[in-house]
Order: C-alpha cells, then structure tokens, then sequence
C-alpha cells in the first residue's frame, strides 16, 4: 500500500515538524486528512465521529512527533492512531451485532464442489470501469452487513492498508485469528458484487 | 485432490505466498483444471480493489477548516 513507503516530501516535512515548524506539520496534516478520516467515517459510520477522531489523531501525532522515528512512513503511523481511536470508540458503543452465521459465501455441494459460479467473470471490469453508481451502493450495504469484527478488520486492511502486525496491536486479535476473518469478509464481499453482476442471471 | 471448497479456504495463503510447496501444487492442480474456480479466484482477487473503490471517501472542507482551528488552538494553548 502506498502509506507503507515514506515519501520523501512527507520526511522532510516531518523533520521540520520535529523542529516546531507548525506549518510543516500543518502540511502533513493536510497531506494525510483525507485518509485518516476515510479510516474514522467507514469504521464509525458517523460524521461527527471522524470529524473528533481525525482531530484526536492528529493532537496525539504532535504531541508524540518527538518521539517518532523517520524511518517508519508517517502516514502508516497516523492511520494506527486513527484506527486505535476508532476502535476504543467503537468498543464503548457495542451495537446489535450481526451473527456470524449469517455471513454469506460461496455455496458447495455435499462433495465440496462449487454449486454456484460466477456466470459473469466481472474481475476484469473491476479495474477499469468508473465504479457503477448501484455497485458502490451494493457495496457499501454488504461492507454494512457483515459482523463488527469482520467489518473492522476488512476495512483496516483492504481499504486503509495496514499490515497485519499493526491490526493485531490495534485490536489485540492475533495474526490467524485476523486472517482467518479477513478471507471470510472478502468471500461475503465477493459473493455480493457477484450477487450484483448475475442478478439478471439468477433466478431468486 | 483439493476440492473446490479446500481450495476456496485457501485462497488468502496462495495470494500471499504463505503455503507450503505442496499445498500450493495441490492448489494448482485444482485450479488449472476447475474453471469455476478459476474464475472464482480472479473475483476475489478483484474484490478488494472493488470495495476500497465503493468506500473511498473525503474530508469536508468545513471539517477540515474546522481541524485546522482545532489543531492549532490546542497547540498554542500547550506552548
């Protein structure tokens, strides 16, 4: 991902920052806004809550800026601290959970065997495409549906980035244990945009 | 020989090198013979880029206006 490599912008700045440059810190607030409160609005779900999340995160980035060493990217050590954020708030608001069971995947016959494929291979039209207005939404409703520990981690790593390691430290979940929600969400995922593409396919 | 279902729990491992030599040769197997799976493999594969796609989303600007205020009322009130 793209935040695991420190750009040479970002170190510089970073280095002014350190040296109580304000408006050095203030660019790479700007630089890195946007993603960390992308991270803060999908894991929360409220506006309000990123808007505080992102404004926590970036407080508690100056106030450590001393002791953060260069050789980490700075926008991967922000995303851990929005997603520390976002997850103590989430953990104080305990929401009706989903049931695991009721995460979809792929269906298989009593020997194993797929009972139902993709009819339409939509792999290809997924990079090029402007992403279909309906799909997004079909997306986002799925994202939605699948249970908070799912969810989470789905998110902090396919759509924000973050590496394994740094999930566990912020979740306290081991690697397995990461991975092994990480394969189910993507498989309920897959089965809805699949859903999507074949629903004039299908029969109900 | 892995089934559709053995190879599907294992898809996370094979996209990220993590097997071991014979169950990545048992994976393939399957895979080049298995169409469904095949395909089944490039829209998983896909779906990630997918969904970051359908979830991407930006700051307000008068949120952003707003952090700006925030960030440096906190930071003088420290210094």
């Amino acid at each position: 991902m793209s935040d695991e490599v420190a750009t040479e912008d970002d170190r510089q700045l970073l280095a002014r920052a350190q040296d109580g440059d304000m408006s050095a810190f203030e660019a790479l607030v700007e630089a890195h806004q946007d993603k960390v409160y992308g991270l803060a609005l999908r894991m929360t779900r409220s506006e309000a809550d990123a808007a505080e999340i992102t404004q926590d995160t970036f407080l508690s980035a100056y106030q450590h800026l001393k002791d953060f060493r260069g050789d980490a990217a700075f926008g991967s050590w922000v995303h851990r601290i929005a997603a520390n954020h976002a997850l103590m708030r989430l953990r104080h608001r305990r929401v009706a959970q989903a049931a695991e069971a009721e995460l979809q995947g792929p269906e298989f016959t009593p020997r194993g065997t797929l009972a139902d494929y993709p009819v339409t291979d939509w792999s290809r039209d997924a990079e090029e495409k402007a992403l279909d207005a309906e799909l997004g939404q079909a997306i986002r409703q799925a994202a939605d549906r699948l249970p908070e520990g799912y969810r989470e981690v789905f998110l902090l790593k396919d759509v924000d980035g973050l590496s394994y390691e740094q999930i566990a430290e912020v979740t306290g979940d081991s690697i397995p244990a990461i991975k092994s929600r990480l394969h189910r969400a993507r498989l309920a995922l897959r089965e809805a945009i699949d859903t999507f593409y074949n629903r004039d396919n299908r029969g109900p | 020989m892995y089934t559709c279902k053995d190879s599907i729990n294992l898809l996370l491992e094979y996209l990220e090198g993590e097997m071991s030599p014979d169950e990545a040769k048992h994976l393939q197997e399957h895979l080049s013979g298995c169409s469904p799976c095949e395909e089944f493999l490039a829209t998983y594969r896909a779906t990630p880029g997918l969904c970051k796609r359908a979830l991407a989303a930006r700051m307000p600007k008068e949120v952003s206006s707003k952090l700006t205020e925030f960030l440096r009322a906190k930071i003088k009130s420290a210094s």
